[in-house]
């Protein structure tokens, strides 16, 4: 179980002894069983699954009672923890602990909120431009539930609340996202030049668990009227591993970023837009000219949603990104190097529908890039059987004309996946 | 997840008597409508309540919604805004939703989801909308705008006004007209029933009891059911209290992420 799961099962005994030492204490949690099958996989572990694992989810909340200090902050503390058993690993078990944070107010005016949390800020829909915290795009992928989507963040969150606007202060420790490695999911290995699975042969290097890589994420909010637009700074790494650390002994590492950006989301022709903005700087490679590491970009998007009706609901969006610097990216590229385009284009649509009185819920989630010619449909069947149990079944169809897009390089791990969960 | 419908029905119902009562049957119509809307919603200055829904479908499955609503008046009559913490079911124990009920313009509305610790902003421009699952809808709840209808005082026998209210505008309205029956001693609405235009009678609102809550009549228990196709929606309220001294900045961004300890524990 490791050092984790035994410091959550203490933190978990910890809550429980609280909440029998008094009221204040909430806890809930599902146990849950999933299965995805694939439908062609490429020297994967498992060639016919993409998941077959059970978890149980325990979270405890509780509010501290009293006269004492702390209760006069207001002070709660949240954990949240998965014990699973994953048959796809052929049944390793485990415990990820999501949530062990206390949250209080030391004056009336500043909030605090240290620990493990889950982050997240920004106006997209399952597209992140300011949203810079942690990602697991193997659960993403997989058919998991929305909520893994989100790695948790070890983090100081600081909050203060001023009368002309709002400012989170967020001091965390760098965390990589959760990228396809290969066993579960496969994906475009740059070094052998195409899509693989178990035989790749890469290091992907993180940055050192230091006081001095610490990692800062700024925002400021404020309300106009019935709009809300926000102000972002990151100082931190890249999530993903997109940079070469050496080239010849197969290094890909997590090149310095540091990200500004802008965002407005607020009422608009009987639905909700949002505008958001940002740019991400490459500090290491700042003119763009080092072929090892990854450019500076811009990114920005546009999105709408609307209610049309009958418990019918419809989203789009458009992301747009550009490689700066391009001419020297170009400049720098050795024969045989890949070269990616200067501009992507992204749209999103999707279509949300619930039957009987909200227990039945059909979605549809569409990525599409015209410009990289490859998207990823997700299409989903929710169930609400009772106040308890609920049933998922849904689609992961990633496609694309070429291997090494975002998408394309996916699409060897198109499955249909199936959840039945029991909450309590 | 549709929580638009649970707030409406909330504050709707969960009214108090603004307005004394008035001795004469002579009161023009609109002024009856006028201070039946504010009898209903706009008690004392705040409020708070426990709130369970329990959804009974066709087949007599039941589900059930738990909540602590709070509620302050921006204005009296006017603007208002509203805070619902669910804490059952567990699948949706934790998650807020807030509204800033505006008059004259759509509602602003948001949806906090606390697994992502994500804060959505949902459009408010369907209030026909059921309210998670129930059979209120939207509307029910936060009161639906006088001016959206044309009113007519069918009768003022006994000790109720009983009002037929034709909507101005159909589209995007399920029923043709419906009947209010409102309490001549407090003005509050004591029963709806909503009718297709063949005269078929599609939903039913009824108040089941009330009780004196602060000098306010309000509302303890009220059932929704859907003639049609069956199935009904009861609304409970418990420890409802009135002028509590709601801070403003309850119903802000700060505390649909962190949730004010002191008003939900």
């Amino acid at each position: 179980m490791g050092k984790v799961g035994i410091l959550g099962v203490f933190c978990l005994a910890l809550l429980l002894w609280a909440g029998s030492a008094g009221a204040g204490t909430t806890l809930n949690g599902f146990a849950e069983s999933a299965a995805g099958a694939r439908w062609q996989g490429v020297d994967t572990k498992r060639d016919d699954l993409v998941l077959l694992e059970s978890r149980l989810q325990l979270k405890a909340v509780h509010y501290v009672d009293g006269e004492n200090f702390w209760a006069q902050k207001q002070t709660m503390l949240n954990f949240k923890g998965d014990f699973f058993a994953d048959g796809y690993f052929a049944g390793k078990t485990g415990f990820a602990l999501r949530e062990a944070n206390a949250a209080f107010s030391p004056v009336p005016f500043a909030d605090i909120k240290a620990g493990r949390q889950v982050l997240t800020w920004g106006t997209g829909d399952l597209l992140f431009i300011n949203d810079l915290f942690p990602k697991d795009y193997i659960s993403f992928f997989s058919g998991r539930d929305d909520e893994y989507l989100k790695q948790p963040s070890d983090a100081i969150k600081t909050s203060f609340f001023q009368e002309w606007f709002n400012t989170d202060v967020v001091l965390m420790r760098p965390r990589a996202n959760l990228t396809p490695e290969g066993d579960r999911l496969s994906f475009y290995d740059s070094f052998s030049r195409q899509i693989s699975g178990r035989a790749v042969d890469r290091h992907l290097v993180e940055p050192p668990d230091q006081l001095s890589n610490l990692e800062y994420a700024l925002r400021a909010y404020r309300t106009l009227g019935s709009n809300e637009a926000a102000l972002y700074f990151f100082r931190g790494f890249d999530r993903n591993p997109s940079s070469y650390k050496n080239e010849l002994n197969r290094q890909l590492y997590y090149r310095r970023l540091d990200a500004y950006g802008a965002s407005m989301r607020g009422p608009f022709l009987a639905g909700i837009a949002n505008l958001e903005a940002g740019w991400h700087l490459s500090r290491e490679d700042d003119r763009g000219d080092n072929r090892l590491v990854e450019n500076s970009a811009l990114k920005a998007m546009a999105g709408y949603d609307r209610d049309l009706g009958n418990d019918f609901r419809a989203g789009v969006q458009y992301l747009y990104e550009q490689r700066l610097d391009y001419t020297a990216y170009s400049a720098a590229l050795l024969p045989g190097d890949l070269c990616f385009d200067q501009r992507r284009h992204l749209l999103t649509q999707r279509l949300t529908k619930q039957f009987r009185r909200q227990t039945v819920t059909a979605s549809l989630f569409n990525f599409w890039s015209p410009s990289d010619r490859d998207g990823y449909l997700r299409p989903a069947l929710s169930w609400q059987a009772s106040d308890r149990w609920s049933l998922v079944t849904g689609l992961n169809i990633p496609w694309g004309d070429d291997l090494y897009t975002e998408f394309g390089q996916m699409q060897r791990n198109r499955s249909v996946y199936f959840r039945s969960r029991y909450s309590f | 997840m549709n929580l638009s419908v649970l707030l409406a029905v909330l504050v709707s119902f969960a009214g108090i008597a603004a307005f004394p009562a008035c001795a004469a049957d002579t009161v023009p119509v609109e002024d009856i409508v006028a201070r039946a809307s504010r009898a209903a919603f706009y008690a004392g200055s705040d409020g708070i309540a426990d709130v369970r829904m329990t959804i009974t479908d066709a087949r007599g499955r039941q589900r059930q919604r738990e909540m602590r609503i709070l509620r302050k008046d921006v204005e009296e009559g006017g603007e208002q805004k509203f805070f619902v913490y669910f804490t059952r079911p567990a699948d949706v124990a934790r998650t807020v939703f807030m509204v800033w009920k505006h008059s004259g313009r759509d509602d602003d509305r948001w949806l906090y989801l606390p697994a992502m610790d994500l804060v959505r902003r949902i459009s408010a421009t369907d209030k026909r909308s059921q309210f998670v699952g129930s059979h209120f809808v939207y509307e029910d709840i936060s009161g639906r705008a006088l001016e959206a209808d044309s009113h007519e005082l069918v009768s003022a026998e006994g000790d109720t006004y009983l009002v037929k209210n034709i909507p101005l505008e159909k589209k995007g309205v399920e029923f043709a007209w419906y009947h209010v029956w409102i309490d001549k001693a407090t003005f509050m609405p004591v029963k709806a029933e909503y009718h297709d235009a063949a005269g078929t009678l599609l939903r039913r609102i009824t108040v089941q009891e009330r009780r004196d809550v602060q000098g306010h009549p309000t509302v303890i228990r009220s059932q929704a059911e859907d003639l049609r196709q069956g199935g009904s929606t009861l609304l409970e309220f418990q420890d409802v209290r009135y002028d509590v001294g709601l801070e403003d900045d309850i119903f802000e961004e700060r505390y649909l992420r962190r949730p004010p300890v002191q008003w939900v524990k």
